[in-house]
Parts: structure tokens; C-alpha cells; sequence
């Protein structure tokens, strides 16, 4: 059932501007490392000559906290106003079909997407460092582990803000609840590693990201659940 | 055993200790055109949310095709088809786009899109983006979403809402034609009589959340009948007179007003008993009150109570 929905889901986006954020983010980051080497690749290469890949991925790392954030709460907000934008909840949740499901849909969709923005990013990366001269001896797995584990990471903000965007009509709460959220990433890093904001950082960065990806997806899964029931009893008008 | 469609026992929905809908008891034959009548406010629109299961009665029950909505709302919501007040629509998408978000969910055959369509009239208008359309379009389309995955029940909120003449007398002759056509009942939800009487066999009249109306409109009409009033010398013992003789006569304005079973035959009584007496009769009148002077008067009798 859950299928259904999402293929209507995809039908439903064309044309919103959210594939076009989809590139946007990750195209974002590498250009801002294409400047930043390009600029002054003459310094960087030399004092980081021998391991010139781990320095990139330092350098993207830094914005991918940030980049996520906002990712995620404008793609929640772009998906929910297709539905809010003339009411079409009352429609939709009329038809025959269970509320998880098409609350699942839009989770599984704002996953995709996303995980389509990491995927870029990871293709982004490879193709600068290699038309940087970095050498051909890249290295996959960090590159991969950059790309995807701060995502999994950031899915206890992904969930939460589907939650709020779907159930209120007006977005300007859980827009500016994202971008507070994104700029903070910046600056909590001093902050203990248990605060989930800092957990895409950990994901790649720290001593056990596996655990901070882990408690990322779990601490999402219960906040999914939350919504899931929520979206379910709540009237709609 | 009555076989109901939609049926309602005690429905109730209370928001924040002020009661929408309160002891709800609806019943719509299968076949029927329901007109479901009420001012603005009155508690229409929450009900028919509630009959789909948007929101959640606060007490009572909503039983469609004999089942009950809360246990079985996927496979009733399956055989019911809705449009709820204004047009909700995909504006950036086409109409045709529009129809397949919905026919994926519902799983109809593609072949449907084009049929629907083309019963509401927007078959050429099927591959501009919707944002263009106008209420009109945008209100057909909305019956067009409706009809989709052909429906049994068809529940509309305002159909008529903000449409010009002929837009109204369009959706009133598509609505006319479904129970004739395709055996579907119809739930049609107004707050003008004028726009369910050509089209509806029971009316439903809701104010401030309580059925006060249900029957067929033919008894609605009865109810509408008018007085006899009878302009004649000296009333007062005119009155009187008739009293004596059994009829229900009464002084008003000064003239005398016979109510209720004046069949020709009564009139005929009551004008020769009054001439036997040697009142003179200027004046035998029927005064019809109209269906709408009817339903203004059962509605209002709301605000003085």
C-alpha cells in the first residue's frame, strides 16, 4: 500500500523544484572545495602533500552538517506544501488508504531524495579530487562513510521535521526550527556527543561512528513512530 | 433489518466543550439523492468529515453499507468517492496528472482517467496545468477525483459553491443522473434549499448541530402547504362559527385562516356554512408558504430557542 502511495508521491513533486534542490545541495559543497583548492592550490597541495584526499574530505565535512540540515527541512517543507498548498489532505486521506502509509510514503521519499543528495556528493567528490590531480588512489570507503553516515546520523532531524511540516499548515515554525538547527551544527561541535546535533559530525568524524550512524537511525525510527501515530488520530480539517 | 447506507446513531463532535454535531441520527436509503441541508456553521461539513473518517466522532457511531466506519474505513472508503467543501487539487500538475496521483493510490485502470473526465466535461481541458482552471473547472475536477474509482456512495460538500448559474444547473444535472445511470446514492450537502429540491429525495436539515428535518421532500412540500384565508364580515363570530363546525379556523389580521385538509370539498363546506349564517365573503384565498420560507422557518426557529 505503502508503494502506491509513494509512486503518487513521485508523481505529485514534478515540477516543485525539489529534484533541482536535490543536485543543488551536494553540487553546493564540492564547488565550495572546487574554489577553496582552486584558489590556493599551490599552499594547500604542499603543506598537505601525501595526504591530499583525507584533506578534502575534512574540508566537505565541515558543511555537510549544515547542508544536511537545511536539506532536510526544506525537502520536508517542499513535500508537505504539496499537499498543504490547497488543503489536498482531506482528499488524499479520504481515499482508501491507511494514514502510515501515506506518512510512510513521505518519509520513504524524503529518504530517497536525500539519499540521492549523498550520492551525488560522494560521485561530486571523486570527480574533484580527481580533476584536482589528487592521484587515482581514492579512497572508496571514507568516501562512502563522509557521504552516508552523517545522513543516517541526521535521520532523527529528517523525522522530526517531516512530522511538524505535515502537521502544520503554517511552515514557518519548522523552517526556522531548520535553519536555527543548521547554523548551530556549526558551532555545537564543543557541545558533548550526546546531543544529536552533533551526531553527523561523529558519524564520520569520531572514534565510533558506526555508533553515532546506529543511534541516528534508532533515535529517527522512534520519532517516526511518534509521527506515525500522531498523523494517524489526528483530525483533519 | 433496513438496509441503509449510510447510517449514523448518536453521532456527536464536540470542539472544546461546544458541541458541532451533537446525537446525529442520519439515514440514507440506498439509491437516494440526500440533500443534507443547514445554514453556514451548522455542523454540515463535520459531519461529512466525520462520515469519511477525517476526524474522529467524539461519541456515536457512523455505520456505511451496514459496517461500521471505524473497524472497516479502508474497504468502505474504497465503494465512496468525495469532494469536501472547496476543490482540493495538484495546481501545478494537469488535470490528467492530477487524476493519475489518485488512480495510483486507488488502483483503477488508466482507461478510467479518460472516462471521468470526459463525464464532468474537461476532456480538452485535460493537459493544462490546473492552477489555470477556473471554480468551475476546478469544482468538476474535483467530481472527476470523486467518480474515479466508482464509487457506490457519493458524498458532496457544496458541489455548487461559488459556481455561476449554469455552472449549478451542469453539477445539478451530472448529480441527477447518477443514481439513474450508475445506481450510486448520493450525500449532497447544501445551505440553500433552492439547489437540492430539484434534485433531492430526502432532505436532512441540521441546525447548530442537531437534526431537526429528515424525511422526503414530497413531506417537506406538505408541510408547505398553505392557509385558506377567507376576508368575510364581522370575522370574530365567523371564526367562531366554523369552530363549531369542526374546522380548524383562526383569527389573524381580521380575517379568518383555515389550516390544515383543505381539500376542495372543505373550502367549499366552510364558504357555504359562512354564507348560511349570512356572513358576507369578499375574499377566499390560499396563501402557499414556499419551501424556503419553510426551511428559513425551521432553521430559525433555532436562534430564539
Amino acid at each position: 500500500m505503502m508503494g502506491k502511495a509513494l509512486s503518487s508521491d513521485f508523481l505529485k513533486i514534478r515540477g516543485k523544484g525539489l529534484w533541482f534542490l536535490v543536485f543543488l545541495g551536494p553540487a553546493g559543497l564540492v564547488a565550495m572545495q572546487a574554489l577553496n583548492f582552486g584558489l590556493r592550490y599551490d599552499y594547500l597541495t604542499e603543506r598537505y602533500s601525501g595526504r591530499l584526499w583525507e584533506t578534502l574530505l575534512e574540508n566537505i565535512l565541515m558543511f555537510v552538517p549544515i547542508a544536511l540540515y537545511l536539506g532536510i527541512t526544506l525537502v520536508a517543507s517542499l513535500l508537505a506544501n504539496v499537499e498543504h498548498h490547497t488543503n489536498a489532505w482531506k482528499q488524499l486521506l479520504a481515499l482508501p488508504i491507511a494514514r502510515s502509509a501515506v506518512f510512510g510514503a513521505k518519509f520513504a521519499l524524503c529518504f530517497l531524495l536525500l539519499a540521492v543528495s549523498c550520492s551525488v556528493l560522494a560521485v561530486g567528490t571523486i570527480a574533484l579530487g580527481l580533476s584536482l590531480r589528487f592521484g587515482t588512489d581514492i579512497p572508496y570507503g571514507d568516501i562512502l562513510r563522509l557521504s552516508f553516515m552523517p545522513f543516517l546520523a541526521a535521520l532523527p532531524a529528517l523525522a522530526l521535521f517531516l512530522w511538524l511540516c505535515m502537521t502544520m499548515k503554517n511552515q514557518a515554525l519548522p523552517i526556522t526550527l531548520g535553519v536555527v538547527l543548521a547554523i548551530g551544527s556549526v558551532f555545537s561541535y564543543s557541545l558533548s556527543e550526546w546531543v544529536p546535533v552533533n551526531w553527523p559530525l561523529f558519524g564520520y568524524h569520531g572514534t565510533h561512528p558506526w555508533a553515532f550512524a546506529g543511534a541516528g537511525a534508532a533515535l529517527g525510527a522512534v520519532i517516526l513512530l511518534a509521527g506515525l501515530l500522531h498523523f494517524g488520530r489526528k483530525d483533519v480539517n | 433489518m433496513n438496509e441503509w447506507v449510510i447510517e449514523t446513531r448518536a453521532l456527536s463532535k464536540r470542539y472544546k466543550g461546544r458541541y458541532a454535531v451533537s446525537g446525529l441520527n442520519l439515514k440514507i436509503a440506498k439509491g437516494d439523492i440526500y440533500g443534507f441541508l443547514g445554514p453556514n456553521g451548522a455542523g454540515k461539513t463535520t459531519t461529512i468529515r466525520m462520515l469519511l473518517g477525517l476526524i474522529k466522532p467524539s461519541s456515536g457511531s457512523v455505520h456505511i453499507f451496514g459496517k461500521e466506519l471505524q473497524k472497516e474505513r479502508l474497504s468502505i472508503l474504497r465503494r465512496v468517492g468525495s469532494l469536501v467543501e472547496y476543490p482540493s487539487y495538484y495546481g501545478h500538475l494537469s488535470a490528467v496528472d492530477n487524476l493519475e496521483a489518485i488512480r495510483r493510490i486507488l488502483d483503477v485502470p488508466v482507461g478510467k482517467i479518460a472516462e471521468v473526465l470526459d463525464i464532468v466535461g474537461l476532456a480538452k481541458e485535460a493537459r493544462r496545468p490546473v492552477k489555470g482552471f477556473s471554480l468551475g473547472m476546478k469544482q468538476r475536477l474535483g467530481i472527476a477525483s470523486a467518480l474515479l474509482g466508482s464509487p457506490e456512495l457519493l458524498v458532496l460538500d457544496e458541489p455548487t459553491n461559488g459556481l455561476d448559474p449554469s455552472g449549478i444547473l451542469e453539477i445539478r444535472e451530472l448529480i441527477k443522473d447518477m443514481p439513474r445511470q450508475h445506481g450510486i446514492t448520493v450525500l449532497i450537502s447544501s445551505h440553500l434549499l433552492s439547489e437540492v429540491e430539484l434534485t433531492a429525495g430526502t432532505v436532512g436539515i441540521i441546525r447548530q448541530g442537531e437534526l431537526v428535518f429528515q424525511d422526503t421532500i414530497e413531506s417537506l412540500h406538505r408541510q408547505a402547504q398553505g392557509q385558506i384565508r377567507l376576508v368575510v364580515s364581522e370575522p370574530e363570530q365567523a371564526t367562531v362559527a366554523l369552530m363549531q363546525h369542526g374546522f380548524r379556523a383562526e383569527l389573524k389580521e381580521s380575517a379568518v385562516w383555515l389550516n390544515g385538509g383543505q381539500g376542495d370539498d372543505a373550502v367549499a363546506g366552510a364558504v357555504k356554512r359562512l354564507v348560511e349564517r349570512e356572513h358576507s365573503v369578499y375574499r377566499v384565498e390560499e396563501r402557499r408558504k414556499s419551501l424556503e420560507e419553510l426551511f428559513l422557518q425551521i432553521v430559525g426557529e433555532g436562534l430564539r430557542a
